[in-house]
Order: structure tokens, then sequence, then C-alpha cells
């Protein structure tokens, strides 16, 4: 190309710099999102990409997937189960009042879908006399969430509780569902080193779905031709934090070095099988970076499938192969370069194709 | 807080402390005569693999890679490490420095000890305020009859 492309920062225009930690606290789901896509737990990074990307959640995912590439990996932490998550949020809607509670916690679920058309000069004003304008505490999950269901006259139950027992423990005490099968404890499937096909174990379809597009995750389980009739229901989904522990190096105990924000949802359905009647219930499982349900959800429904419908090869081939955002995207963005050779070739053949044709036709007249 | 934390609780402390506080602390002890450490294993950004065993089959996956920075030092001798979230190399470099001055049984470790308590009083006093901020949109479903 003789001309450079233009730089799209030059059209920005003259706004103020955006500072890092207005789009981790401003517009943090976006980040969250991005780390997710990334597979990289990294906020001032996810953050960095995102303001690169002038707001695109998949160029910043790409951005921040080639930056991991040049990283080392320096260690794999210590198992550590869900179990120990500490919730900021946890619903069921399988139960009404689950043990632990039902802890709504900050959401955009129960806000008017309305367009707020508060003027800009009142929308700031009301933001600097907020409590929270000259509160500097760190919070690991502000998403600048405006609606904090904070009620001072509300009577909080007591059974809320920071690390409640699993939905599942209970569907288990009632016989609902079958325990663990026991496989003993495999290594797990690392899909950052070696290619996923299918056949893979589901340690591989789990860390592929956690680290997915979003969109295409949701595509895929929201309109799978293997849905079974009726819908899955997810017996609990949560958002908290869990620890990231490693050994150390001098007295070989655990230490927790860091800590990230995970969501996490169990959905539950009685899938039909031929010539069996449902006794019992099938679980799928979703677990992704940060808050993002509406991926949870879509990961535990198609894990559901992928472990307990029968036949559900293709759609193994689906999860696995075509998830990807930076796979995808990428193949969008390649398809804008120049082609023109490709596409002399294609031309060729089809007048080759039709001299052929006429030439058919005459011999055959 | 106990009165003598284990190691492993001072290099969690230490990892969750500001980057201010722990640099500062450093080079304070530096200043006042602690001998200066020999760098083992530069600071070095990398990922750590967040591995998780999930619930329903009870088996292992990887959920992800995590942003940090580790550092070895040595002192003496006695060997210090520091591993903290992000990318932060003077601030690894400060902890493995403090995680060894602590090993060695060094005065200073009444300076360290102290920071960490403070950290961990903070970290308790933003845990609880975040709980009673959350714990308050607690709610219990009725049926209607």
């Amino acid at each position: 190309m003789s001309a450079q492309a233009k730089d799209q920062d030059a059209a920005v225009g003259g706004t103020a710099w955006l500072e890092l930690d207005q789009i981790t606290e401003r517009l943090g789901l976006g980040v969250d999102r991005v780390m997710g896509e990334a597979g990289l737990w990294a906020p001032e990074l996810a953050a960095r990409a995102l303001r690169q990307a002038h707001g695109d959640p998949p160029e910043a995912a790409q951005l921040l997937r080639a930056h991991r590439t040049a990283l080392p990996r320096l260690a794999i932490g210590e198992p550590v189960s869900t179990t120990e998550l500490k919730v900021v949020r946890r619903i069921s809607s399988a139960f009404r009042n689950p043990p632990g509670g039902q802890v709504l916690g900050r959401t955009l679920d129960y806000v008017g879908r309305l367009l707020d058309l508060m003027p800009e000069d009142e929308g700031k004003a009301r933001n600097a006399g907020s409590p929270h304008a000259e509160d500097t505490r760190p919070h690991a999950h502000d998403h600048a969430h405006d609606h904090r269901h904070r009620d001072p006259d509300h009577a909080v139950p007591e059974e809320a509780v920071r690390t409640p027992a699993h939905v599942l423990a209970t569907f288990r005490d009632m016989g609902l569902v079958a325990p663990p099968r026991g496989d003993g404890d495999p290594e797990p499937f690392d899909i950052t080193r070696r290619p996923a096909r299918p056949g893979a174990p589901r340690s591989a379809w789990l860390q592929t779905m956690a680290r997915a597009d979003t969109g295409s995750l949701l595509y895929l389980w929201y309109g799978s031709d293997w849905r079974p009739a009726g819908h899955e229901v997810p017996g609990e989904l949560r958002h908290g934090i869990l620890p990231l522990r490693v050994r150390h190096p001098h007295t070989g105990r655990p230490v927790t070095v860091a800590e990230t924000r995970v969501s996490e949802v169990q959905t539950f359905h009685s899938l039909p099988r031929a010539g069996e009647l449902p006794t019992s219930l099938d679980v799928g499982y979703g677990l992704c970076f940060g808050h993002n349900e509406r991926k949870a959800i879509s990961m535990a429904g198609l894990d559901l499938l992928l472990a307990h419908h029968e036949g559900a090869t293709d759609l193994q081939h689906d999860v696995l192969l075509t998830l990807d955002g930076p796979d995808s995207t990428g193949y969008t963005q390649h398809l804008k370069l120049p082609h023109h050779v490709e596409y002399r070739s294609v031309l060729e053949r089809a007048h080759a194709a039709a001299r052929g044709t006429r030439l058919t036709e005459r011999d055959t007249a | 807080m106990p009165d003598t934390l284990t190691r492993e609780r001072r290099c969690e402390l230490l990892a969750a402390a500001g980057h201010e506080e722990i640099v500062t602390l450093a080079e304070r002890l530096l200043a006042d005569g602690v001998p200066r450490p020999t760098v083992v294993q530069a600071p070095e950004v990398g990922m750590v693999v967040l591995q998780v065993r999930e619930p329903v089959e009870e088996t292992r996956f990887y959920l992800g890679e995590v942003l940090v920075t580790e550092c070895s030092v040595e002192l003496d001798g006695v060997p210090g490490w520091c591993m903290r979230s992000g990318d932060d190399r003077i601030a690894a470099l400060a902890g493995a420095l403090l995680d060894a001055v602590a090993a060695a049984g060094l005065p200073a470790l009444t300076d360290i000890d102290a920071l960490c308590a403070a950290v961990a009083e903070r970290q308790a006093a933003e845990e609880a305020a975040e709980w009673a901020d959350i714990q308050a949109t607690t709610v219990a479903f009725e049926e209607l009859t």
C-alpha cells in the first residue's frame, strides 16, 4: 500500500483521555468480557485493550490474547474448588429460598429497560453527590451498576451465606442427581498446548467454552438443534471471588497470590433417553472469568447436552472448533486483505467453465 | 491476627499489599542497613493457570490464566520469594526482599509483620463492608396462595 492507513486515534477528537480506572469501573462488564474471551485475567491490560480497540470487545480480546502469547507460563495453580467461591451475587431459579439465600447483588436484571434520558448535567451532579463518589475503597467488582438494591429498611434474612453450599448438593441429598462418576482424577486437557478435536475429554470443552466468544456461545446454545424438549433450569447462578494459589517454592505449602472474579452456573434438566423414564436430573456446568452470566448460562446448557445427550458428536465438533473469538474474527479480518489473485482465479475458472459449457452445447447440437 | 504469621500467610498479605506501602517499607529497610539482596530470579511478568475442580463430576479443568509478577532473591543465604497479581516488577522485588528478611528473622521482621497486620485489617474491613452491602440485597420469595 502506498499510503499508510489513517490512524483511528486521530479521528477520535479532542475529548479527554480515557483513564484506565474509568474503564475498569464504569465499563466493567466490557472489561470482564474481554478477559474471559482472551483467557487471561488482567483487568488493567484488558482496559487498555478495550480503549485501544475503541470499545470493540472482540478486537480487544484479540489484542489481549495476542499479548498473552508473549508471556511465559510461570506455574499451574493448585486446584481450587468453587465451593470456596465468595459470592457477590447468588440466585437460584430452582428453589424459592435455597439454603444460603437468594442474594441479588449488583445486577442490571431488575432495572427498567428504558433508555436513561436524564440530562447530562443532572447525571453528573447525582454521581458527584452519591455516597460512593468519595468512596475510594477498591471494589473488585465495581461495574458502575446504577441500581444497588440497597434498602436500609430491608430486613436481612439471616440465612445469607458468603460461601453457600451448591444447590447441586441439595439435589444430591434429595437423590435427584447422581453422585460424581468417580472416573479418577485425570490431568486436564490444555487447549493452549494442543488442539482439541471431537473425542477430547470434558476438560477440553469446558476450557474451550470458558474462553469462547460470548455471542457465538450464546448462538450455539440457543439455536442448537440438539436442545431437548422443554428447557433446562439454572439451579444456581453465582458471581463471586475465587482465589489463585500456588505452592511456595521454599515451603511447598499453598499461598494465595491473586484473586479473580468468576460467573458460575449449574443448570438442570431431565434429558429424554430412549426406553428410560426420567427419574433423575442431568447437570450442565458453566464457569467463566468476570461477570458474564449470559456466557455461563450458555456454557452450562451446552455442557449439559455434550455430557448427557445421546449422539452429540456434531455438537462437540462445533463447540471445539467454531467458538473461539480470535479464530472467527481473524477469519473475517483476513477477508479484508487483498485477494486479487484468488479472485482472478475464481473468475478464470468461471470463464473456463462457461466456455466448456458452450463447446459442449455446440458439439451436441 | 495471630502473634506469629506463617510464612505462607505473610506472603499472601505481602501479595495483597499496595505498591506504595510495600515498596516504601523495602526502601526504608535497605536505608536502615538491611543487607542488599542477591536477585536470584529477576522480576518476571508471566501467567499462572487457574485450575478449577468443578462440582458436577469433581474433575479438574483449566479456566484460564492470571497475570502475575514473580521474583526470587537471597539474603545472606536465606531465600525470599514473591508472586503477586498484575505486572508490577518493583513491588514483586520488594515483596521478595521482605519475605527473605522475615525468613532470616532479622529485627525488621516487626516492621514487616506490622505492615501485614495493617493489610489484613484493611482486607477484613473491606470484606465486611462489601458483604454488608451485598447482604442487604438478599430477598426471600413468598408464594401467593
